[in-house]
């Protein structure tokens, strides 16, 4: 509710500071003429290809790098010797702004999807790659040994212990990707492009068309929010066994009654 | 036939020689009591038992057949009550029944008859991280003995529950073990706990090569109430006496005292 009142004051606040011409129109546009610029790239369908082609670029990257990131997770975890050669290389990767190998994709693969793919592949496998990888080696050995000795074999350990471990992980770090995939494909398309979001923010932006900036910001945001409350909403499902993500179900504190009061036992 | 039988036990991790040479036997249904200072190699007994930890040197037999893994005839309960926590108190139950091919649907009744036993009625479909500490101890007892094992290792059990919540449980655990029938080895370092639950106590020396020293037989018959049996006139002797053995091992490691 107050992050309701904030963003309305903040918006409000915005609008009247434009119209007063306490802010400059040219490089703040109000609100609603953003919104209007908005609509009128729906309405006029001017942006569809473009939207097409970024969410596009950024789901096969999500896609791919996610299947990439944690297949090579799950093999490094089982075996030493390459988890020894890919971890530092991912370390690397994970330290340095992967962003900066924008141009030589575009050198490689051209101007068109693929360099945008590439880009965004290379973010997200980087996250899920150590999504899985900890997730793996972070399984609590206490709970392998429980399985164990309640009688479960290797596929049982596997099946209940690895995995509801390794996708708790999994899920957390696909929110981060989902973020990671949009920046992928719509910084590719601001480096060089023909189309795209990222393509017509480079345009508004050397036009400086303030108002056309803003408008395709806000799209990008929103598909971003729009994403992350879906994977939101998964997380919660799936994770539901989690303190943090309970329902608001009563916790009981109080001892349950026993079967048979104490004092009847001799 | 005895449910447990250890001759010349020895266990190494390493350079360490943690157990060296114990001999040790329970009988059908018995309740055996183990204390011994902490890092005495207790924990690592039951773990021989288990069968998770690869003797050195002596065997281990389980009704009559050597260990040689975890066994569907030997239920463990550990001071973690490490339950799946991605699974319902009803799932965790039905787990062990689930690996021994019970059909899912046949597997659920059983757990919740179990989760009854224990009283937790009405609390199947909860999360652990929904339960309380000794709730969550219950259902680890009911998933433990769901599966009928003819011999119960327990490994501070109660440790992590306040003192009333402790009584409660030791007075259902009693209860519930007595009815299956089941020989009990349990490990812990309450002296009184020991006493007021069990057939015998044994006191294990002070590690390293620990061995058991001495082995007293607690005259309180069973079915017993193991919260009012500590106010009987035998039961401060026989705090005393185990004391006065367990005391001088504790002194053997030094840094305990001075701790």
């Amino acid at each position: 509710m107050s992050r309701v009142l904030g963003l309305t004051l903040f918006l409000g606040g915005w609008e009247l500071a434009s119209r007063a011409r306490w802010l400059d129109p040219f490089l703040f546009p109000p609100p609603s003429g953003v919104g209007w610029v908005i609509y009128e790239l729906v309405r006029s369908g001017q942006v569809w290809p473009h939207f097409r082609v970024t969410v596009t670029e950024a789901l096969a990257g999500l896609v791919l790098g996610t299947g990439t990131g944690a297949a090579l997770g799950l093999v490094c975890a089982g075996f030493r010797p390459l988890a020894e050669v890919v971890e530092p290389a991912m370390a690397l990767l994970n330290a340095i702004p992967r962003v900066i190998l924008a141009p030589l994709f575009v050198i490689w693969l051209g101007i068109g999807m693929a360099s945008k793919v590439a880009l965004s592949f290379l973010l997200v496998m980087v996250v899920m790659f150590f999504a899985t990888y900890t997730g793996i080696r972070e399984v609590d050995g206490r709970l392998v040994e429980r399985v164990r000795t309640l009688g479960g074999g290797r596929r049982e350990v596997v099946r209940e212990v690895y995995v509801p471990s390794v996708t708790a992980w999994v899920a957390s770090g696909l929110k981060v990707a989902v973020g990671f995939a949009f920046t992928g494909a719509v910084v590719g398309e601001f480096v060089a492009s023909s189309q795209g979001l990222g393509y017509l923010l480079s345009f508004a932006q050397s036009t400086y068309n303030a108002s056309l900036t803003l408008a395709l910001i806000a799209l990008v945001v929103g598909v971003i929010l729009l994403l992350f409350w879906g994977f939101g909403s998964l997380e919660r499902w799936w994770l539901r066994w989690k303190p943090e993500y309970r329902s608001r179900r009563a916790c009981p504190k109080a001892l349950p009654r026993t079967v048979r009061p104490a004092e009847q036992v001799p | 036939m005895s449910a447990l039988r250890i001759r010349g036990l020895e266990v190494r991790y390493g350079s360490h020689r943690v157990l060296g040479g114990v001999d040790l036997e329970l009988g059908e249904g018995e309740f055996l009591g183990l204390v011994g200072p902490s890092g005495c190699g207790k924990s690592t007994l039951l773990r021989c038992v288990a069968g998770l930890v690869q003797p050195e040197a002596g065997h281990v037999e389980v009704f009559g057949n050597p260990v040689r893994g975890p066994s569907p005839e030997v239920g463990i309960l550990f001071q973690d009550d490490a339950l799946l926590p991605w699974r319902t108190a009803r799932e965790n139950v039905a787990l062990p029944l689930r690996f021994r091919g019970a059909s899912p649907r046949e597997a659920q009744e059983q757990a919740d008859r179990w989760l009854r036993r224990v009283g937790l009625e009405g609390f199947g479909d909860h999360y652990p991280s929904e339960l309380s500490g000794g709730m969550r101890k219950r259902v680890a007892l009911a998933q433990v003995l769901a599966v009928r094992p003819r011999l119960l290792l327990m490994d501070e059990p109660f440790a992590s529950v306040d003192a009333i919540v402790r009584h409660v449980l030791e007075v259902d655990f009693c209860r519930l073990v007595a009815e299956a029938g089941t020989a009990v080895l349990l490990v812990t370092h309450d002296l009184e706990e020991a006493i007021s639950l069990c057939d015998r106590v044994a006191v294990m020396s002070a590690g390293p090569a620990a061995r058991i020293v001495a082995v007293y037989q607690i005259p309180f018959g069973r079915p017993r109430n193991p919260v009012t049996v500590r106010a009987e006139n035998e039961f401060g002797p026989l705090v005393r006496a185990v004391w006065e053995t367990l005391q001088v091992e504790v002194a053997r490691m030094g840094w305990e005292l001075s701790a």
